[in-house]
């Protein structure tokens, strides 16, 4: 929720002074065949895929855990988080590891980590959740790149919640 | 004046002198004629105040001299000490912890002036009842006397020409020279920041024209414990003598005027820079000294000897005052994740050699290695190891309150105060131990009237006791009280629908009084302020499990109980077993291994649909990891099995595994947030080869 609320504080912000708004750096990121957003200024870095060990009873989705560094970080795949098919781990596949303030680093598995955007909020339209756990609800934003392409911004904090939806 | 720097050595300290206060008015209490515990706690009290004034905290302030005061009093045997009196210190050392609470939240002493408790100081004051007696002839004031016989030590100091110039002007100008012997108390340990202190407060009301030992050398703390300052003042030399006075951890403060003709003309030329112009560059670099010396481990407080000297005070002259050690928790952090890297590398190594056999020279490395970072793994973890006596020490307190609150007489003994333990656990083991502590005084003692019904002692005993066992230190809390009614429990379980009647009959003592640590269940038949409302026990276990430690509670109704918490001594390395189960490797603490069998098919016994081995007589219940896990075994089900035997208390379970791999010291690290819904996975570990191994709970097993 913590990141929720900042993007809303951006917004008003922007409200402010619309004329200007603001440039925000996104990295693209392919997951099947549709692109997200993830704000770069929630990610602490981007791993190759590697082994990850299995946790048992655990959640569907969440993967295991990954050593990066002498960390042991909890890796949940985003496809099956989202609702998707199970991920078909290839040589494009890599490992995002979000910085989380409470809960401490989490890893993502997404299909190819393709460019950075630099997107400006003006360019950014708000959705609202939907209320069930298809992949519109891990959405808060719409950006449009100035190629005209669409793409779907990750509200990161509804992915890293622990669902008791 | 800015303070803030100081505000963290303030609060410490200020906590060590309430602490200090409690004890020795809990001693008073006992031994009201004690001429020396009259003395510590005026000391304290005296301290406690200097400090808060040169904090600014006023209110602080106003409270402890009034408390001083009465003090005073007692000390010259004006005041005979009395329960109220020692009632009235209680409440006072008590508005003295919330206003620390307060600063320490805040920053702020908060607005409560506490007038009450003045008050009702005042008034103790008033009605002072004259000490007929008059054994003790009051103490004489020890130090001002003392020091002004010596001879005025100003006059020792060696002037230069230029300083004698300006002392010249001054009297010309019809100032004042005065002369100030500051003496810092010998267990002082930032001597430095407390002469700056002394220079700041002497600063406001003069110029200082002249130190000796130098600025810089007192800045460097190269002194011993006093040194002598030659001031130009207006003030009055009573008020710069009191202004010096009020910074903490200051034994004494003398002063005289200084006649200028008697001043030396020093052939010391090094020192002929004037001393004022340092000044301020003196106080910008002496600030930073009290942090420096905030984070380094005073390895000199001696971790045994400061225990038992502090005991026993009778003869003591001067109270050894306990040395702490204060050390910066993220230093030591880091220190300890640097050790765990070395672990990780000396577990590479272990791996490269199984690859690479017959190699003498690289074996002698990694014995080496593995030398080095055992002694440093034991170094690092000593410097984390506190004693628990800064927990436990106010228990007693505590106790004679309960004492007054419930009615009930009783004594608290307390052995093993020395019994070190990692921080992170002392620091958390406070709140379940006052829980275990106020349960055997509410429930576990009787009244004193039933106590003499049943031919006991009218005061009840409780006992805390500490000791190290192995790797683990074990924490007693005993009380000769009731015991733990098991029919009450039982009947208790039934009424809430928590077990059914059939399963009661069936359960053994020992189960059903572990039916306690379930939530919110209290057999109080009425509840009491001091405990019976249901959050406890539960939160008692649970807390401690969290230390990775555990508790059980032994009982005999009418005899009393004793509850033993056995905790880890350390809690980051581990040595463990590692075993591998359907492909994956998992580490198991060799803690609670008891040994590993070999056991054919044929020797697997089903009892109630449940597998069983019988082994030297015992019958262990079999728990297949495989089917804990989710895994498939890649043993063919003919084999042999290879198990795992564990013990936790009295019970014990055979594991069955895959495959052993052997003993490894592993470091434990945490799965995070997300990953907590697995009881039995307590962590996970970076073997050698950079893979994550999970870490597998057998207490949760069993």
């Amino acid at each position: 929720m913590e990141q929720l609320r900042t993007n809303d504080a951006i917004d008003v912000r922007d409200l402010d002074n619309k004329t200007l708004g603001e440039n925000i750096q996104f990295i693209v990121i392919r997951l099947g065949n549709e692109q997200y957003g993830i704000d770069i200024k929630y990610i602490d870095n981007i791993v190759r895929m590697q082994h990850i060990t299995r946790v048992p009873k655990v959640k569907k989705y969440l993967k295991g855990v990954i050593n990066l560094r002498g960390e042991v970080i909890p890796v949940m795949s985003l496809r099956l988080r989202m609702g998707l098919d199970e991920d078909v781990l290839g040589r494009t596949t890599r490992i995002i590891i979000l910085k989380q303030e409470q809960e401490g680093n989490v890893g993502i598995i997404v299909d190819e980590v393709k460019e950075v955007v630099t997107l400006n909020t003006n360019d950014i339209e708000k959705v609202s959740h939907g209320n069930n756990e298809d992949s519109t609800f891990f959405i808060n934003g719409v950006g449009k790149q100035p190629n005209g392409e669409l793409i779907s911004l990750l509200d990161l904090a509804t992915i890293t919640l622990e669902d008791n939806y | 004046m800015d303070v803030s720097q100081y505000l963290e050595i303030f609060l410490d300290e200020t906590k060590e002198h309430l602490q200090n206060l409690n004890t020795r008015v809990l001693e008073l209490e006992s031994d009201p004629e004690n001429s020396d515990t009259v003395n510590e706690i005026f000391r304290a009290a005296h301290t406690l105040k200097g400090m808060a004034g040169t904090m600014g905290y006023k209110r602080m302030q106003n409270l402890t001299h009034d408390m001083e005061n009465v003090f005073s009093e007692v000390r010259n045997g004006n005041l005979k000490v009395k329960p109220e009196i020692i009632d009235v210190l209680f409440q006072c050392l008590d508005a003295l912890e919330e206003y620390t609470n307060n600063i320490q939240e805040s920053a702020d002493e908060g607005t409560n002036d506490n007038e009450p408790i003045i008050k009702m100081l005042n008034d103790i004051l008033n009605n002072k009842t004259p000490d007929t007696e008059r054994t003790k002839t009051p103490e004489p004031e020890k130090t001002p006397e003392k020091a002004a016989e010596k001879g005025e030590p100003w006059y020792d100091i060696h002037f230069d020409e230029s300083q004698l110039t300006v002392l010249g002007e001054a009297v010309k100008q019809g100032k004042n020279i005065y002369g100030l012997n500051v003496t810092v108390q010998e267990s002082c340990l930032l001597k430095a920041a407390r002469a700056f202190l002394v220079f700041k407060s002497v600063e406001e009301q003069g110029e200082i024209v002249m130190s000796e030992p130098s600025a810089q050398d007192i800045e460097d703390e190269k002194f011993d414990h006093s040194f002598v300052i030659v001031v130009i003042s207006d003030a009055k030399l009573e008020d710069i003598i009191k202004g010096a006075q009020e910074v903490s951890e200051i034994e004494s403060v003398t002063g005289g005027l200084v006649d200028p003709d008697k001043i030396t003309l020093g052939d010391n030329q090094s020192e002929s820079e004037p001393v004022k112009a340092d000044k301020k560059e003196e106080a910008k670099e002496s600030a930073p000294a009290p942090k420096a010396g905030n984070a380094v481990a005073q390895t000199d407080a001696s971790k045994s000897s400061n225990a038992p000297s502090k005991e026993k005070k009778a003869g003591g002259s001067k109270p050894v005052v306990n040395r702490t050690v204060r050390v910066d928790i993220e230093k030591l952090d880091g220190l300890m994740n640097l050790v765990s890297e070395l672990i990780i590398a000396k577990n590479a190594l272990v791996s490269a050699s199984n690859s690479e056999q017959n190699n003498n020279g690289f074996n002698e490395q990694i014995e080496y290695l593995e030398s080095v970072t055992t002694s440093l793994h034991e170094s690092v973890m000593k410097v984390r190891m506190v004693p628990i006596e800064s927990v436990v020490s106010k228990f007693p307190r505590m106790i004679r309150d309960l004492q007054k609150q419930l009615g009930k007489k009783m004594e608290l003994y307390m052995s093993g105060e020395e019994t070190e333990l990692d921080r992170t656990v002392v620091d958390e083991i406070g709140d379940p131990l006052m829980h275990l502590l106020r349960n055997a005084a509410d429930h576990g003692l009787e009244s004193s009237e039933v106590r003499q019904q049943r031919g006991k002692n009218p005061v009840g005993s409780i006992f805390l006791d500490a000791y190290q066992d192995g790797n683990n230190v074990v924490i007693e809390v005993r009380d000769d009280g009731n015991g733990i009614d098991v029919e009450a429990v039982k009947a208790k379980a039934i009424e809430r629908g928590t077990i059914t009647p059939e399963q009661a009959a069936t359960m053994t003592d020992k189960e059903i009084i572990n039916l306690l640590f379930l939530p919110s269940f209290s057999t109080a038949k009425k509840i009491t302020d001091v405990s019976g409302r249901g959050v406890g026990l539960d939160v008692v276990r649970s807390k401690i499990e969290s230390l990775s430690g555990e508790v059980e509670v032994k009982s005999v109704l009418g005899e009393g109980s004793t509850w033993i918490i056995r905790l880890p001594l350390t809690l980051a390395i581990i040595q463990s077993l590692m075993v591998v189960v359907g492909g994956e490797k998992y580490a198991i603490a060799l803690g609670t291994i008891q040994t590993i069998e070999d056991v054919a098919v044929t020797d697997i016994k089903l009892v109630q649909n449940k597998e069983v081995i019988n082994l030297r007589d015992m019958v262990i219940p079999l728990i297949r990891l495989s089917d804990v896990l989710d895994v498939e075994s890649t043993k063919s089900p003919e084999d042999n099995l290879t198990v795992v035997i564990c013990k936790k208390g009295e019970k014990t379970v055979g594991l069955v595994i895959d495959e052993l791999i052997g003993q490894q010291e592993i470091v434990i690290k945490s799965l995070g947030k997300y990953i907590k819904q697995c009881k039995f996975i307590s962590g996970a570990t970076i073997l050698g080869d950079g893979e994550v191994a999970l870490i597998l709970d057998a207490n949760v097993l069993i």
